[in-house]
């Protein structure tokens, strides 16, 4: 059985090696991580070899730690374009023909022919194909650690986290190429079907992050208009205590301000109140939409999470809370009298999103992804198993 | 060709279980509702003989095969190789098997080939290793084992397909057309093998259409035809009763000749006078045995000589010339396409050969010519 695995393991080897495509993005890793080793920062601002990067805000190592540029870097740059887009297309088209050419004419019948059943076959073949991303990973993560070491002074070994959640990532897509490639033995079909299926999962994954910013946009909102309305409390009842006293009739200790009595003493937060209502409103509206789109996620494979991951646990909540706190051009959170309209803290909204994205549990992300891609395998294996070829 | 010491002896001593290496009954293979690929196929094989299996294209030859390797799964089936069920993988590390249109990825060299599928047989890589340039040699591949296979000719994967199918040293082999695209050096090479390989006590299973390839090489042969057995045995068996004797007169005046001379030795099927000008007019002589004569050419079903002397001295007193006389066995070839003509069914013991030169001219005919 062992002698088996390691041999189809090597023939993969060896069929990456004679593919020129695997040592074309190999070369392109490389430049990528050269790339962001290129960048630098010191207390002077941000730099791409010796030329200043000119930025929004002022950036340099005081607001922004090296460490923590690069570490964010490698998840921006590293992971989120070059090893979940770029990338992943190579591996693709590089693996999309494993499955439907092991199982084409005069290819098959010396593998079925051997003491080895279909399933395992399937399987072992599918692990090889996922070998393309783990080796291409791993060579990048490798080169980013050093990079990350010796320009960040940071070696940090939660950086090869990277290899799984990559691996992880392409196994939802490869598992899925597997069964269009079982079904159609077709390379280019199963090529073509899962970047459609690819795309399909970043409509959806975009339409969510759309409606989670828009929902925590909704929630600050509402919570500065609250924030707001419960600041005004106290100096409308010490108004209002003042004019019980001059009139006569004083107002309790215990005494509870109701919203009428607030807005007879402070008539200008009328605004503020029919505002927060309206939030309230377009909250209620946008409630059963999210629940839609995590009823849908939550059936299929969860890239982008998935590989967000890195993030969360590279860079923690506390490094983020420091970040904003240190970024000088924060907008004052407040209402304006006039418009009624709150002034929101884009960091702190930044920050929420982030909070909420990590509100997610890790074996939501995990979990019901690879469930996916276990329904994927399963339906290959059986197509396979009761298929004559 | 060399001796092989990749290819241990398979004796008597070291075979378990029945004389039989394949023991097949009512092997069916239907795809969808219709399409009938295998109708029962009952088929013995002997441990150590050369069995060919040959049929038309279309016969079922290779479904057969490829339900014996676990390719194709059969729709009924019942029997035993090497005394395991039909479909147990276990069995298929004692087997070696080279499909037709086999296909090897291109990626790897010659020796890698035979290293990978051996593997996949699992052979020990100690094994691989020493048996890889032996059977490389013993196929005529030795300095191309380093080779991409991309670079080989057809002939040269035929070669590589047929050391990897003996890799894993087994009982039985599989080759499936093995001298297809291989050059007349090649198929006598190949011939060789497979006679070295009876030699060791192995039992070789061969699927060819090339019929004088098998004639040579097979101890028994099966005919399958429409996905059925038609003809199954020795050539000796196949061929009892329809050996024969062929008188040859020359010059015009044969027929003449044959038409004065004859008619007192023979019991005539067709009236006195019209006998030499129908081709194919039949007689029967004392002995009970028949005749047959075409045109200048008298056929006699016996394979004693002494029974054809008295038919020579007529011919000779009626001045007949008498250009050969041959004894003639069927060939295989000439059973295939008598089988071919007629499928699934045995003809009658004693049958005058002229049915099987009528059922070739259907079947050349069904077949655009090309029997």
């Amino acid at each position: 059985m062992i002698t088996q695995t390691i041999a189809l393991f090597v023939d993969a080897y060896r069929e990456l090696n004679a593919k020129k495509l695997f040592w074309i993005t190999m070369l392109l890793s490389g430049l990528v991580v050269l790339v962001y080793a290129a960048v630098g920062i010191n207390e002077k601002g941000i730099f791409f070899l010796w030329f200043k990067i000119p930025t929004p805000v002022p950036i340099d190592s005081t607001t922004l730690p090296p460490a923590l540029l690069y570490k964010q870097l490698f998840q921006a740059l590293g992971i989120k374009i070059w090893l979940t887009w770029a990338a992943t297309i190579l591996a693709l088209i590089s693996t999309a023909g494993i499955i439907p050419e092991m199982i084409s004419g005069g290819s098959i019948e010396m593998l079925l022919s051997k003491p080895i059943s279909r399933t395992r076959l399937l399987l072992t073949k599918y692990a090889t194909g996922l070998m393309f991303a783990t080796l291409q990973v791993a060579a990048f993560t490798t080169a980013s650690f050093i990079i990350i070491g010796v320009r960040g002074h940071v070696w940090e070994p939660g950086l090869f986290l990277a290899v799984p959640l990559v691996v992880v990532f392409f196994s939802y897509l490869y598992g899925v190429c597997a069964l269009i490639g079982v079904l159609t033995r077709s390379t280019i079909a199963a090529l073509l079907l899962t970047i459609l299926c690819w795309c399909g999962l970043f409509i959806l994954n975009t339409g969510d992050a759309v409606l989670m910013g828009i929902n925590v946009q909704l929630q600050a909102r509402h919570d500065g208009y609250d924030r707001a309305i419960s600041k005004s409390r106290d100096g409308a009842r010490k108004l209002l205590t003042a004019r019980r006293a001059e009139s006569g009739d004083p107002l309790p200790d215990d005494h509870a301000l109701s919203d009428e009595e607030l807005l007879e003493v402070m008539p200008f937060l009328s605004l503020a109140f029919d505002r927060r209502a309206e939030t309230e409103q377009s909250l209620a509206k946008l409630k059963p939409w999210m629940k839609a789109v995590y009823a849908a996620k939550t059936i299929v494979p969860k890239t982008s999470e998935t590989t967000s991951l890195l993030e969360r646990w590279l860079v923690s909540m506390a490094d983020l809370k420091a970040q904003a706190r240190a970024n000088p051009e924060r907008a004052d959170s407040g209402l304006d009298t006039k418009t009624g309209e709150i002034n929101l803290d884009d960091q702190e909204v930044k920050l929420r999103a982030e909070e909420a994205i990590r509100a997610r549990p890790v074996w939501w992300i995990l979990g019901t992804s690879l469930a996916f891609e276990a329904v994927m395998l399963s339906a290959a294996c059986v197509v396979f198993a009761r298929r004559d070829n | 060709m060399s001796e092989s010491p990749a290819l241990a002896t398979t004796t008597q001593a070291n075979i378990q279980g029945s004389d039989w290496a394949i023991d097949l009954a009512q092997v069916a293979k239907t795809y969808g509702r219709k399409i009938q690929a295998l109708k029962g196929i009952s088929m013995r094989v002997r441990r150590g003989e050369v069995f060919g299996l040959l049929g038309p294209n279309g016969a079922g030859k290779s479904t057969l095969v490829k339900i014996l390797m676990t390719v194709i799964k059969p729709s009924r089936c019942e029997g035993s190789m090497l005394g395991q069920p039909i479909g147990s993988r276990a069995v298929l590390r004692r087997i070696g098997y080279l499909p037709e249109h086999h296909r090897f990825p291109t990626y790897l060299t010659g020796a890698q080939v035979l290293d990978f599928y051996a593997a996949m047989t699992e052979v020990p890589r100690a094994d691989r290793r020493k048996r890889t340039p032996e059977l490389l040699d013993l196929v005529g591949m030795g300095d191309w084992g380093s080779t991409r296979i991309s670079k080989y000719s057809k002939g040269m994967r035929q070669r590589v397909g047929i050391a990897q199918a003996l890799m894993n040293n087994p009982e039985i082999v599989f080759l499936d057309e093995p001298t297809d695209g291989v050059d007349p050096v090649g198929r006598r090479d190949i011939r060789e093998i497979v006679a070295e390989l009876r030699r060791r006590g192995k039992t070789v299973f061969l699927n060819s259409h090339l019929l004088s390839e098998l004639e040579m090489v097979c101890d028994r042969v099966a005919i399958l035809v429409h996905g059925q057995v038609a003809r199954q045995g020795t050539l000796d068996e196949l061929t009892a009763g329809k050996e024969r004797y062929e008188i040859t007169l020359a010059g015009d005046e044969a027929p003449t000749r044959i038409e004065s001379a004859l008619p007192g030795l023979l019991r005539l099927d067709q009236p006195q006078g019209e006998l030499a000008k129908r081709v194919g007019a039949r007689g029967e002589l004392a002995g009970g045995q028949w005749v047959e004569i075409d045109h200048a050419t008298i056929r006699v079903g016996t394979t004693d000589p002494a029974t054809i002397q008295p038919l020579i001295d007529k011919l000779r007193e009626h001045g007949a010339v008498i250009r050969s006389i041959r004894p003639h066995r069927p060939s295989l070839e000439d059973l295939f396409l008598e089988a071919v003509g007629e499928p699934a069914s045995e003809p009658p013991p004693n049958t005058p050969p002229n049915n099987a030169a009528n059922n070739a001219g259907k079947f050349a005919a069904k077949n655009g010519g090309a029997a």
